[in-house]
C-alpha cells in the first residue's frame, strides 16, 4: 500500500528524542529520513536503558525505538567540505530538521536566511528549548526544567509534597510530535505555492499550550492552581485496589446518574443528597474520598475495570509496562511491532501512535549504525568516486 | 505575530489577516471535551475553517464546569473557560442529530468539506450512521479521523475513557510518582492533550496524501497509544531487559543532583539537573558552597548519585534561601540547567513568553459581558504563513445562520423553521451549571493556592487588546 508521506525528504540533523521523534513519525508514515551524525554518532547513541545493561553505540533501547527506518550519512559539519556535502543534498531535499541550542546553525553558516539563498523551497524545523527568540533563548535545560517551566509541575504531585513530573522525557516527546505537525504544515503550503519557511518549535510552549484551564483559572477568577488537594473526593483519583491501582471514573460530569452508581459499587452509605450532585461531592469531597478509598482497597483492579464497562462506567486501568505489553486490547490493534536488530535481536516496541486505512504505517528497517549509509548517499546520491571517498574519511570529514 | 525571521514578505503575507497555511481546508467538528477540539483548535489557527457542532440537549460539560467569575447565572454557558481554551477560531453551530432532519443536514455539511473529526465511542458514531463507509458515498474523499480511548476497533473500542484513564492504560501513570509512593498524575487529562498533538500530524499526513492522490481515509487515533509511544524507555527495559520500572519521583538514572528544591517565599521551588562535573562546580559555586565541590564523596556522576539522598537534603537547604526567579538566572548565568516552578500566574506574566507572544488577547462576544483575555497560542511559529487573527470560540450556536445559509444554501425561512422546531438552537434544553465551591473554600480544600481579587486590572494592564480590535 502507499504511504502517506511518499516522496517526501528529510534531512535529520537532530540528537536525542525531540528531534529524532518528529522523523521518527515522518519515517513511519513513508518519508525518506536522512540521519546526519557527526563522526563517532549523535549524543541520543548514549542514552540509557541499554541492551542488557551494556553501553555502546548500537546498545541504546531509546535511540534503536526513536531511529527505526533512517538511514545514517556521517558528516563534520565544523569543516567547510561537511557543509558543502550538507548543501549539495539540500536540493533534493524537502524539509531539514535539527534541534541544537539555538546559536548553533548560524555558528555554522547554516541558519534560516544561508539555506534560503541556496534552497528558496526548503522547510527547515528547529525544535529548542525555549525556542529560537527571547530572553530564555540559551537557558540550558532538560526534561525537568520544561515541566517547571512550562508550567505543568507546579500542579504536578501530591498536596504536601514537592511538585513532581512525569517519569521518563515528556516535554520532549510533546515537542517532536508538534514539530512533525507544524512540519507538515509548512510542507502543504511548500506543495501548493513551492515557497519554503522556517519553522520554530519551542519545548517550553509544547508544555504550555496543552494545560486546560490552569492559566483561564488565573484569568478568569484570580486564583492560582495548585496539586492536587488535601483530601482523594475527586472523582478522578487513583485508588489503591487489592492487586494494584484503578481510576474508578464513574462518568462525566452532570450526565452521570448516580443512583445507578451508587447500586453499581454496592456502597448504601453513597445513597445521600451529600454526594448526589456534582456540586454536593465537591463540598463534601472529604467524606468521599475517605468511604471510596475504603471500598476499593478491597476490590480487583481488572474486574472492577470490565465490570464498569459493562455498565458504561468509564472507569481507567493504571497498568504497568508489563500489562500494557499483554493487554488483549494491544494485542488485537497489533500495536507492539518487532524489528530484527544487528546487535540487540529481535526488539519489541510500539508501532503506529494511530491507524491510517489508506496509507498504513511502516515498521522499517533497525536504527542504523554509525555511517551505515555513507557509501551509498555519497556514492550514489552524490556521484562521488571512490577515491574522493577515501579522502573525505581521511579528513575526518565523515 | 511576531516571527523570528526576515521573511522577505512575499507568498502568504498577502493573505490579509495571515491566511495561514491550511487556508482552504473545511473540518466539520463533532468533537467534546480536550482529545478532538485541542486538535482542530490548532488546526483552525492555522487557516482551516473548523466548524464546531453541539448539541443543545446534551450540554457539554466544559460548557458549564469554569466559568467566568464562577457566575452561573444567565447564559453561563458561554462563559465557560474550558471552552473558549479549546475552541478558539472555530465557527459554532447546534444541530439535534436525533431528529433525522438534524443528522442529515450534518450529512449535507460533511459533503462540502475536508475532515470529519469525532471523539465519541464507536458504538454512537454507528448509531449516528457516520462511520467512514457512510460518509465515504456522501464525500468520496473526506478524511475522517475518530479519536477513542483505546482505538476504533478491538475488544475495549466502546470503552469510554478519559485523559486520566488513558495515562493509567499505556503505563505511564504506573511510572510517575514519588519513590515508594502509588502512581501520581498531572492535575490536567494529560493524554488528551499527547492523543490531540498526534491527531494534528495525522490529519496532516492525510492531506499530503490526499494532495498526491486525490483520496481520502479514515485515521483510527487510539489515546493510549499515542501516550504509550512516548514512553519507550519504560516499555524496552522490560521487552528486553525485563526490567520491571519503579517510581523514582523527580530523580533521573543518568543526572544527580536532579530534582525540585524549596525556594523563598509560600510554595515557591526550583528545579536544577547536573548532568557531569563541570555544572556540579558551577551548581556548587553559585550557591556558595564551594567545599561540596572538592569533596571526594561527589565526584562524577557516580558519585553523586550513590549519596543523592544527603545531597538533596543540603541542596533544599542552600536553594531554600534564594528567590526562585534569582536562582534561576544566577544557575543558568553559569551554565546549570534550572527553572523556576512556574505557577499559573508567573507563566501568564512570564517575560520570556510575552517576548515570544506567546500567549494571544482574544476579544469575546459582548453578550458575555467578559473583557479580553490572553489565551496559550501554540508551540510553534511559521515564518512565512503564520496564524490567523484569533477570534474568541463560539457562542452556542453563533454561527447557525452563516453555516446554514452560505454553506448549505439555506433560505432565512428555512433556518426560522428549524429553530422553532428544535433543530438548531442557541441555549442548551437543560442547562445544568456546576457550582464550584468558594475560592476560600478552594484554598482550604488545597486545589487553589491563593486567589487575588485585582486580577482583572493585573490581567488588562498586562494584555491590551491589539489596536486593530479596539472598538
Amino acid at each position: 500500500m502507499p504511504s502517506a508521506l511518499e516522496g517526501v525528504s528529510v534531512l535529520d540533523l537532530t540528537h536525542c528524542i525531540a528531534g529524532p521523534y518528529c522523523t521518527r513519525l515522518l519515517a513511519g508514515f513513508g518519508a525518506d529520513v536522512l540521519k546526519v551524525e557527526p563522526p563517532g554518532g549523535e549524543r541520543g547513541r548514549r542514552m540509557a536503558p541499554f541492551f542488557q545493561d551494556e553501553p555502546g553505540p548500537d546498545a541504546s533501547l531509546p535511540f534503536a525505538y526513536l531511529n527505526v527506518g533512517k538511514r545514517s550519512l556521517t558528516l563534520n559539519l565544523k569543516s567547510e567540505e561537511g557543509r558543502d556535502i550538507l548543501r549539495s543534498l539540500l536540493s533534493e531535499t524537502d524539509m531539514l530538521v535539527e534541534n541544537f541550542a539555538p546559536r548553533v546553525m548560524p555558528s555554522l553558516g547554516l541558519d534560516y536566511p544561508a539555506l534560503k539563498e541556496i534552497a528558496p523551497h526548503l522547510v527547515m524545523v528547529s525544535i529548542s528549548n525555549f525556542g529560537q527568540t527571547g530572553p530564555y533563548r540559551d537557558y540550558k535545560a532538560t526534561d525537568i526544567v520544561e515541566y517547571a517551566m512550562g508550567g505543568l509541575m507546579y500542579i504536578f504531585g501530591a498536596y504536601d509534597r514537592e511538585p513532581l513530573k512525569h517519569a521518563f522525557n515528556q516535554a520532549q516527546f510533546k515537542a517532536g510530535t508538534d514539530a512533525a505537525s507544524a512540519a507538515l504544515m509548512a510542507l502543504y503550503h511548500q506543495r501548493m505555492t513551492g515557497q519554503g519557511q522556517h519553522v520554530d518549535v519551542s519545548i517550553q510552549e509544547a508544555v504550555a499550550s496543552g494545560l486546560r484551564d490552569v492559566v483561564n483559572n488565573y484569568t478568569y477568577t484570580g486564583a492560582i492552581r495548585r496539586r492536587q488537594p488535601n483530601h482523594s473526593g475527586d472523582m478522578q483519583r487513583i485508588r489503591a485496589t487489592a492487586d494494584g491501582f484503578l481510576l474508578p471514573n464513574p462518568g462525566l460530569g452532570s450526565g452521570l446518574n448516580w443512583d445507578s452508581y451508587v447500586e453499581f459499587l454496592g456502597l448504601p452509605e453513597l445513597d445521600d443528597d451529600r454526594f448526589r450532585t456534582p456540586s454536593a461531592r465537591l463540598v463534601n469531597a472529604e467524606e468521599l474520598g475517605r468511604i471510596l478509598d475504603e471500598f476499593f482497597i478491597r476490590q480487583d483492579k481488572y474486574e472492577m475495570f470490565y465490570d464498569s464497562h459493562e455498565r458504561r462506567f468509564i472507569f481507567g486501568i493504571i497498568q504497568s509496562p508489563e500489562e500494557a505489553l499483554n493487554d488483549p486490547q494491544f494485542a488485537h490493534r497489533g500495536y507492539f511491532e518487532e524489528v530484527m536488530h544487528p546487535e540487540m535481536g529481535n526488539l519489541k516496541f510500539p508501532g503506529a501512535p494511530f491507524i491510517m486505512e489508506s496509507t498504513p504505517w511502516q515498521t522499517g528497517g533497525a536504527a542504523p549504525s554509525v555511517c551505515q549509509d555513507n557509501a551509498e548517499v555519497l556514492g550514489g546520491s552524490l556521484g562521488l568516486n571512490a577515491f574522493q571517498l577515501t579522502k573525505l574519511r581521511a579528513q575526518g570529514i565523515v | 505575530m511576531d516571527s523570528p525571521h526576515h521573511g522577505n514578505g512575499r507568498g502568504g503575507r498577502n493573505d490579509a489577516g495571515g491566511g495561514g497555511p491550511l487556508r482552504g481546508v473545511r473540518v466539520v467538528e463533532m468533537g467534546q471535551l480536550i482529545a478532538i477540539p485541542f486538535a482542530m483548535k490548532l488546526l483552525a489557527d492555522m487557516g482551516a475553517q473548523v466548524i464546531r457542532l453541539e448539541s443543545t440537549g446534551r450540554l457539554e460539560s466544559y460548557r458549564s464546569d469554569s466559568v467566568y467569575q464562577n457566575e452561573i447565572h444567565g447564559e453561563f454557558w458561554n462563559r465557560g473557560a474550558n471552552f473558549y481554551e479549546q475552541n478558539r477560531n472555530k465557527l459554532g453551530i447546534t444541530l439535534d442529530l436525533s431528529r433525522p432532519e438534524g443528522l442529515e443536514l450534518l450529512r449535507r455539511l460533511i459533503a462540502v468539506s475536508d475532515v470529519f473529526a469525532e471523539n465519541f465511542t464507536p458504538r454512537v458514531i454507528r448509531n449516528f450512521g457516520l462511520e467512514y463507509g457512510d460518509l465515504r458515498r456522501i464525500k468520496p474523499d473526506i478524511i475522517m479521523v475518530s479519536s477513542t480511548g483505546y482505538g476504533f476497533s478491538g475488544p475495549w473500542a466502546n470503552f469510554g475513557a478519559t485523559g486520566p484513564a488513558t495515562e493509567g492504560a499505556s503505563g505511564l501513570a504506573f511510572t510517575t510518582g514519588y519513590a515508594d509512593g502509588p502512581p501520581v498524575m498531572a492535575e490536567i487529562p494529560y493524554v488528551d492533550y499527547t492523543a490531540g498533538e498526534h491527531t494534528v500530524f495525522a490529519v496532516m499526513a492525510a492531506l499530503m496524501s490526499r494532495l498526491k492522490n486525490g483520496q481520502g481515509q479514515f485515521i483510527d487515533v487510539s489515546q493510549t497509544q499515542a501516550a504509550a509511544a512516548t514512553i519507550p524507555e519504560a516499555l524496552l527495559d522490560f521487552s528486553a531487559n525485563g526490567r520491571a520500572p519503579t517510581r523514582i519521583g523527580n530523580a533521573d538514572p543518568a543526572m544527580a543532583p536532579h530534582g525540585c528544591y524549596p525556594c523563598a517565599g509560600d510554595d515557591r521551588w526550583i528545579v536544577i539537573a547536573v548532568s557531569d562535573d563541570a555544572e556540579w562546580r558551577a551548581l556548587c559555586r553559585v550557591l556558595g558552597q564551594e567545599s561540596w565541590s572538592t569533596d571526594g564523596r561527589y565526584v562524577g556522576v557516580t558519585g553523586r548519585q550513590r549519596h543523592k539522598e544527603d545531597l538533596d537534603q543540603m541542596l533544599g537547604g542552600a536553594t531554600a534561601q534564594w528567590e526562585a526567579h534569582s536562582l534561576m538566572s544566577a544557575l543558568q548565568a553559569a551554565g546549570v540547567p534550572a527553572g523556576a516552578v512556574l505557577d499559573s500566574k508567573d507563566l501568564l506574566f512570564d517575560p520570556h513568553l510575552r517576548d515570544r507572544g506567546f500567549y494571544e488577547v482574544v476579544r469575546h462576544h459582548p453578550s458575555t459581558g467578559m473583557p479580553p483575555l490572553p489565551y496559550a497560542s501554540r508551540p510553534w511559529k511559521l515564518s512565512e504563513t503564520p496564524a490567523v487573527s484569533p477570534r474568541a470560540a463560539p457562542l452556542m450556536g453563533e454561527h447557525n445562520d452563516f453555516v446554514l445559509k452560505n454553506l448549505l444554501g439555506l433560505t432565512a425561512d428555512e433556518v426560522v423553521r428549524l429553530e422553532e422546531e428544535g433543530i438548531i438552537g442557541y441555549a442548551p434544553t437543560d442547562p445544568r451549571p456546576v457550582q464550584r465551591p468558594s475560592l476560600d473554600e478552594q484554598v482550604r480544600q488545597g486545589r487553589m493556592l491563593r486567589y487575588e481579587t485585582n486580577f482583572q486590572a493585573q490581567v488588562a494592564a498586562a494584555f491590551p487588546p491589539p489596536k486593530e480590535m479596539a472598538q
